[in-house]
């Protein structure tokens, strides 16, 4: 019974708030110990992640307010550089050449009088 | 049985880095062969080549490592300086081509106007999907890491779902970017800022696409029990070549996107 008595008294000791808190801030101290993946969790769902959304619905607004209009056309002759041709399709359109917005050196495709 | 009296690792003879080597020739005078004769077997050819030696060669070094011991502590030293000294190499390759911008962008000639960004240029608006793509690779930055302290506390299931989610924004990147590219109101012929911008913010992209290639590895090792909690230098390695594709973007957004606008 002296051996109950004594290993309750001991584990009531154990789980005093001051012995705790001060297991909690070793472990925190600790760093690499066994709190860091629950810290870069929670910045993963609190920070990172909103921060994305944010960005997503401003990426969204912005969207709306833009008009989808052809800038107009300048045959500036430093812009649409063709000294060789490219080694695919008739050679006069870029990788991601999209006919709306990408002029050729003449002019927009399907605008030429 | 022989035993060796060392740490070290004296690798085994290998055909891949021949293989490598010819993949590298057939890859440069198949490019060569495409621009002047129209032919692309050559460069096809090449790149296959590449990809074999690149899956074999690697392939053979999990081997060694994982499942025949031989990455003791000092040979995983060596490959840590290895990587090291690569990613160090890449910085100067960047550099270079930071180094073109700014060249072209402090000083811009007559023919330009005179001005940057040159006369005619509309440039992409810093604060739309730029911006967007800057919080996504910062996003995996923290993701990487909580992959990796999961990792390092035998937390299995977290270390595969923060390596996912790494790994996803990593596509999302690539997804923003070719969209980007497709919507730009200016091509990469387009004078000296179209050279630089696609020229530095593609081969970004191509880093971006290595790294998330690595990564998935990472992943599909961490599911095949590949990595302890002491010993995961792949998955560092990775780790580190991620964070070095995040520092690149976050130039090149400030330089390029925002200062060059």
């Amino acid at each position: 019974i002296k051996m109950a008595a004594l290993t309750r008294l001991s584990q009531a000791l154990l789980r005093s708030p001051l012995t705790q808190s001060r297991r909690q801030l070793s472990a925190a101290a600790a760093g690499h110990g066994e709190q860091a993946a629950r810290t870069w969790k929670i910045l993963t769902f609190v920070v990172a992640l909103p921060g994305v959304a944010v960005c997503m619905l401003n990426m969204y607004l912005k969207e709306q307010s833009h008009t989808h209009e052809q800038p107009e056309f300048v045959p500036y002759t430093h812009l649409r550089i063709r000294s060789k041709r490219f080694p695919w399709g008739d050679g006069t359109k870029t990788l991601f050449h999209n006919p709306h917005v990408n002029a050729l050196p003449d002019g927009f495709e399907g605008h030429n009088e | 049985m022989a035993h060796q009296a060392h740490a070290y690792h004296m690798v085994d003879p290998s055909p891949w880095p021949l293989t490598g080597a010819v993949a590298a020739l057939l890859m440069t005078s198949g490019l060569a062969i495409w621009f002047h004769f129209h032919s692309t077997t050559l460069m096809t050819l090449g790149l296959a080549l590449l990809l074999l030696t690149m899956y074999q060669w690697w392939r053979d070094i999990v081997r060694e490592g994982t499942f025949q011991g031989h990455h003791t502590p000092p040979v995983q030293k060596g490959l840590r300086y290895g990587m090291i000294l690569f990613i160090t190499s890449e910085v100067f390759f960047f550099l270079g081509f930071f180094w073109a911008f700014y060249h072209s962008s402090l000083a811009p000639t007559p023919e330009l106007g005179g001005c940057w960004p040159p006369t005619g240029i509309v440039t992409l608006d810093p604060f739309e999907v730029p911006l967007l793509n800057t919080a996504v690779l910062l996003a995996s930055g923290v993701t990487v890491t909580w992959a990796h302290h999961s990792i390092m506390e035998g937390e299995r299931k977290q270390a595969i779902h923060s390596l996912t989610l790494t790994i996803l924004l990593g596509f999302y990147f690539t997804l923003l970017q070719a969209m980007e590219y497709y919507e730009a109101p200016f091509t990469i012929a387009d004078g000296v800022y179209g050279s630089t911008f696609f020229v530095a913010t593609g081969f970004h992209g191509l880093h971006v696409i290595i790294g998330s290639t690595f990564l998935a590895v990472c992943l599909l090792r961490q599911v095949k029990y590949h990595f302890t909690s002491d010993h995961h230098f792949g998955f560092e390695a990775a780790a580190w070549y991620w964070h070095f594709v995040d520092v690149v973007w976050l130039f090149l957004y400030v330089s390029i996107y925002w200062w060059g606008s």
